[in-house]
């Protein structure tokens, strides 16, 4: 099997008005056997700042801490949190620095940048980052996932609604894909606040 | 067709794995333990590449030991699974270690905790967990059986029903199982499932009582060798 | 006579010193005092500062506070170049055992790690030891609050109450006379306050030559380090009777 879907994954990331919401399924696998259906693969970096990341386990995991260290650093060096667009260009470097033998991850990057405008971007495994205005997917259900996301995506949207728009994107999208789904966790992160939701969609 | 499985349960964890020592179609041993103690109260069962298997385990043991022995404190089972789960990491785009393996620990204020750590460093903590091509069985049983905090009693009712169910169903299935527990009194050996004896078991005595003149310099499994003039005439010993 | 045993770190006198570490710690007797103090619900960190100018526009929040993790702060007495240079190896120390173990390091660890760097300027290379005391606070869940201090040598140890720079000693006894077992941080705050007061130099103390951090744990048992504000500091020292109030006449 392809080794960008041997753990399987689904993610995706909407902005809204003066917030953004950022998606996945929570299932681990290898292969066709599921091992786990809790697995984390949204983590925060921030209070304003999220980043997802489809693709391989072990891959996600490394990524992830290696990308915590270094903002530790910043934020002990500069005395506050980094931007969005720059850790963007953190994601993009680290992934390049390994352009020869590449995590098998593809992010997802949201957060709120300045004035807390809502920002999101995506990069592929080698670091080529892919901003929107709209909306990103990443994962094994990402055909899926852009189909429902056109469909049903509209700008501007209260938190609430964007709530409703991106679970049922995903939802529908890991119904059609056998490797990810088991449900799905929903961020919702507004100025004030940041919203946590597990759904529960068809577990199998 | 090895298999490791483990249950965490309510104020325990229990780690099972099969006992064959297998290469190509010959199984050399069939009471090989899989599962180290890596201190007081963590196991690491593994199964995998042969060599790797023990070469790779003995050096995390080593090192959880050093930590304790420079730091006087030992580490907590997320961390020594978090160090393990970096040392796979680091060695997968160079020579990664073949090695597949469930970490078990109990810590005084976490409780018990059970850790899935596949070959290419993918970690997880999860209640019940199953690896190699006894996982195909094993995983479906506990989705049926397992519920949470379950007791030793329950649990170990479990275990049966899963080797019973890879010997009816596995090709290949393994003989022998070991079990072994940890829970706050510590990590250790729980019981064994044997269906086959080692041939090799206890040493044979020799034929003929043969006067030892000096020490022995090491330990041999072979009897006393003779003088070679006897060697030639006697053949294989039984 | 020992003059030729000044030059290099790697070589003992005759008496059986290393010249240049002793050296070091003479300069950090020249600068701005540091003082901390262990309570039982968090430590206490306080510092003169030294560097005060109108002209003077600093990005960073404290002069000679720094965060080395989240459970982890110091104080720094001495050259200030040699002592970011340190707190950069701590961060990074800090930083490396959490990606290897995704657990903060314990505080002694921390300390011990960082002393091994600066007693290795005290062997080989050549180079000259660093010329930085350190009063690190912190927090981990095996030990409670700590307090260590360390200096150029690379020794440390863990402390009640410490204090570092300028009139160290006379700071030290007024601390061992004063502290008290069981003490809270809120006294801690006074404590360190009024012994940073006496054996500072200068005749008339106010916020902007102070700097005051805390470390506790916030009910939800993370642990916060927080620089009080000048306003705060001010607050405080009208308080403890360290400033006196400047009434304006209308």
């Amino acid at each position: 099997m392809q080794i960008t879907s041997y753990n399987g994954s689904a993610l995706v990331a909407m902005l809204g008005k003066n917030c953004f919401a950022i998606a996945s399924d929570r299932r681990l696998g290898v292969n066709f056997q599921t091992i786990a259906t809790d697995y984390q693969r949204i983590f925060q970096i921030h209070d304003k700042l999220f980043i997802g990341l489809s693709g391989l386990g072990t891959d996600v995991q490394t990524l992830f801490q290696r990308l915590k260290f270094r903002h530790k650093l910043y934020q002990l060096r500069e005395e506050r949190n980094m931007r969005p667009e720059t850790f963007a260009s953190l994601v993009s470097s680290m992934l390049y620095e390994k352009r020869f033998g590449p995590y098998f991850c593809e992010p997802i990057i949201a957060g709120l940048g300045e004035d807390n405008a809502p920002f999101i971007c995506t990069t592929d495994l080698i670091g080529a980052k892919q901003f929107s205005s709209d909306f990103v997917v990443s994962g094994t259900a990402s055909e899926s996932l852009y189909g429902a996301c056109e469909s049903m995506y509209k700008p501007d949207l209260e938190p609430e609604d964007l709530f409703e728009v991106i679970s049922q994107a995903l939802l529908s999208s890991v119904d059609r894909d056998c490797i990810s789904g088991w449900g799905g966790i929903v961020y919702v992160v507004t100025p004030d606040q940041i919203i946590t939701k597990t759904l529960k969609g068809r577990m199998d | 067709m090895e298999c490791l499985f483990g249950i965490q349960g309510d104020k325990f964890t229990i780690i099972v794995a099969d006992t064959s020592q297998v290469q190509s179609i010959v199984v050399q041993k069939t009471e090989e333990d899989k599962i180290m103690l890596l201190d007081s109260h963590k196991l690491l069962g593994t199964i995998g590449e042969n060599g790797d298997r023990v070469q790779f385990s003995e050096y995390i043991q080593k090192n959880i030991l050093l930590y304790q022995f420079r730091n006087g404190i030992p580490l907590s089972t997320a961390a020594a699974a978090n160090f393990t789960c970096g040392e796979l990491a680091h060695a997968l785009r160079k020579n990664p270690y073949y090695v597949n393996m469930m970490i078990a620990g109990y810590d005084p204020e976490e409780g018990p905790s059970l850790y899935y750590l596949d070959y290419i460093a993918t970690l997880h903590k999860v209640k019940s967990g199953a690896l190699g091509y006894g996982a195909y069985f094993v995983l479906s049983l506990m989705d049926k059986y397992y519920s949470k905090n379950m007791s030793l009693d329950a649990a170990l009712d479990l275990v049966d029903k899963c080797i019973a169910e890879l010997k009816t169903r596995l090709m290949g299935a393994p003989p022998n199982f070991v079990i072994k527990i940890v829970d706050e009194n510590g990590a250790r050996e729980l019981a064994w499932r044997k269906t086959v004896e080692d041939i090799n078991g206890p040493r044979p005595t020799p034929a003929t009582p043969i006067e030892v003149k000096s020490p022995p310099r090491h330990i041999s499994f072979r009897s006393p060798s003779p003088s070679s003039k006897e060697r030639k005439g006697k053949g294989r010993q039984k | 006579m020992s003059r030729r045993y000044d030059s290099r770190t790697t070589i003992f006198s005759p008496e059986g010193r290393l010249y240049q570490v002793e050296y070091a710690m003479e300069a950090i007797s020249n600068a701005g005092a540091a003082i901390g103090v262990l309570a039982k619900d968090g430590v206490v960190l306080a510092a003169e500062k030294r560097v005060i100018s109108k002209l003077l526009a600093t990005s960073k929040s404290t002069e000679k506070m720094y965060k080395i993790d989240d459970h982890v702060a110091c104080a720094v007495a001495g050259i200030m170049a040699d002592a970011n240079i340190l707190i950069n190896t701590a961060r990074l120390q800090a930083q490396r055992y959490t990606l290897a173990y995704q657990e903060p390091m314990p505080v002694e660890q921390l300390v011990q790690s960082l002393c091994d760097t600066k007693q290795g300027y005290t062997q080989f290379g050549g180079l000259r030891p660093f010329g930085v005391s350190f009063l690190f606070a912190g927090y981990d869940k095996k030990f409670g609050f700590q307090l260590y201090m360390s200096d150029p040598s690379g020794n440390y140890g863990g402390r009640k109450a410490g204090a570092i720079g300028a009139n160290n000693q006379a700071a030290q006894s007024m601390l061992k006379a004063d502290y008290k077992e069981d003490i809270t941080r809120e006294e801690a705050v006074n404590l360190a306050l009024k012994v940073l007061s006496k054996t500072m130099d200068s005749t008339s103390l106010s916020a902007e030559k102070l700097e005051l951090a805390e470390l506790s744990l916030t009910p939800e048992g993370e642990v916060k380090y927080r620089v009080t504000t000048p306003e705060n500091l001010n607050k405080l020292l009208v308080k403890l009777g360290i400033t006196q109030v400047v009434v304006e006449e209308q």
